[in-house]
């Protein structure tokens, strides 16, 4: 009888686990099969998209896709460094959202000295957010001298959603776009003490992008 | 007695001490700098006139907030002004010019905006500045007084405070207000066409 009680526990706590992982999809797309080629001395910036209205790219999905890059020996720039050295030309107002815009921003001597100078060959733009699509249930917790405690369930949904661009800009075309859909459940137990089972969309979202961008890069040594 | 009242008084100070901490009042103080401009300055002469009130300027837009952006819109526009202009002066008034060619510029703050997350739907903190600023010939005739809105907002809301959350949207809109004047003053119609009608290889 005991062992059998022990496997319950055990299949419900593995299925509870399973609940709490994300589904992340990878959609890729590249002009060519080529890599993209970039020499030891070579940089990429990576930033995120500010101009919209009602979210913006939050930097600490750009530092941790940066991070994920970086670990490819690929030399990465801060985003802060490089927007304040060719400031005001990347901030939300004035930063090229297509091709056409950053062909005329480098046309500029100034512009295009200063990129060279940072030794800049790519930039990636990061677009995207992770929003709560729906949550239900209900949680109540009470306090009183005897002591307190939390009872009910809760549970929401969110959505990461990310996109990627690669521009060059020396060759001043665009090098490929990679999208990532992360969406999961988390859960909130209320058992006396409130138990959290977090899915890790952002991160699930954030490891998947890195990961694929790093896959794009060829170092030429 | 005397052991139970020290208990009481203290726990009334920690309660006051902790109401005055949820007090809604924001007082900020921008003292950041800003990065050099990028920019190549065409061959004009200029003089800037930041008035007693603009460099000293603090802006009140709620009863609860106040924002004081004197010294850092100085430093600001010191700065993107020399991305426009060869040559270039500051004065602290319009009275004390010795000048007899170029243009004269007076930016001043028509008015200066925040929101809050509890006045509004979405989860950010926004400040809007909204600058004068007034474009006069060396002898006095007014070329335009263009107006120059700039914007910020904080990424979300979770910053560790309100003040903190001002700060970096003002931070973000001053930022603006130098991308704005760079990218747009010589588009000012009024100033094209001054410019257009100076003869050629002047200075103005």
């Amino acid at each position: 009888m005991k062992p059998y009680k022990l496997i319950c526990q055990l299949v419900c706590f593995v299925s509870l686990l399973v609940g709490c992982s994300a589904t992340t999809t990878i959609d890729e797309y590249r002009p060519t099969n080529q890599p993209i080629f970039i020499a030891e001395s070579e940089k990429v910036v990576v930033l995120g998209r500010r101009d919209s209205g009602h979210y913006e790219t939050d930097r600490e999905f750009i530092s941790c896709v940066t991070d994920k890059v970086n670990s490819a020996n690929i030399n990465v720039v801060p985003e802060q460094m490089f927007i304040d050295a060719i400031y005001p030309w990347f901030e939300p107002r004035t930063a090229p959202k297509g091709l056409p815009r950053l062909k005329r921003l480098m046309q500029d001597p100034t512009v295009r000295e200063k990129v060279d100078y940072l030794g800049i060959r790519y930039l990636v733009w990061l677009d995207g957010s992770t929003e709560t699509l729906s949550q239900g249930g209900s949680m109540s917790c009470a306090i009183g001298p005897g002591g307190g405690g939390c009872f009910g369930f809760a549970q929401w949904d969110k959505l990461s959603t990310y996109e990627a661009t690669v521009w060059d800009l020396t060759d001043l075309i665009e090098k490929g776009r990679l999208r990532v859909d992360s969406e999961g459940t988390s859960y909130l137990i209320g058992a006396v003490a409130p138990i959290p089972l977090l899915t890790p969309v952002k991160s699930d979202a954030c490891s998947s992008l890195g990961n694929q961008l790093k896959t794009f890069f060829v170092v030429n040594e | 007695m005397k052991i139970r009242k020290i208990p009481n008084i203290s726990f009334l100070f920690a309660g006051l001490m902790f109401l005055a901490s949820c007090s809604s009042t924001a007082i900020v103080e921008i003292d950041t700098s800003f990065p050099a401009v990028l920019s190549q300055p065409k061959v004009l002469s200029a003089v800037i006139v930041f008035d007693d009130e603009f460099v000293s300027y603090v802006g009140k837009p709620n009863e609860n907030t106040s924002v004081s952006i004197g010294k850092a819109q100085v430093d600001l526009l010191k700065n993107a002004f020399s991305g426009l202009f060869t040559t270039i002066e500051f004065e602290s008034s319009i009275d004390n010019l010795n000048t007899d060619s170029g243009i004269i510029i007076t930016p001043s703050v028509q008015q200066i905006q925040v929101s809050t997350p509890s006045e509004h739907y979405l989860n950010v903190f926004e400040v809007w500045i909204k600058y004068n600023l007034k474009i006069e010939t060396a002898d006095g005739r007014l070329i335009a007084n263009w107006f120059m809105p700039a914007y910020g907002k904080t990424p979300d809301v979770f910053m560790s405070s309100k003040e903190k959350a001002i700060e970096q949207a003002t931070i973000i809109a001053l930022r603006d207000a130098g991308a704005k004047l760079l990218l747009d003053f010589y588009r000012i119609p009024a100033l094209n066409q001054w410019l257009a009608a100076q003869p050629k290889g002047s200075n103005s």
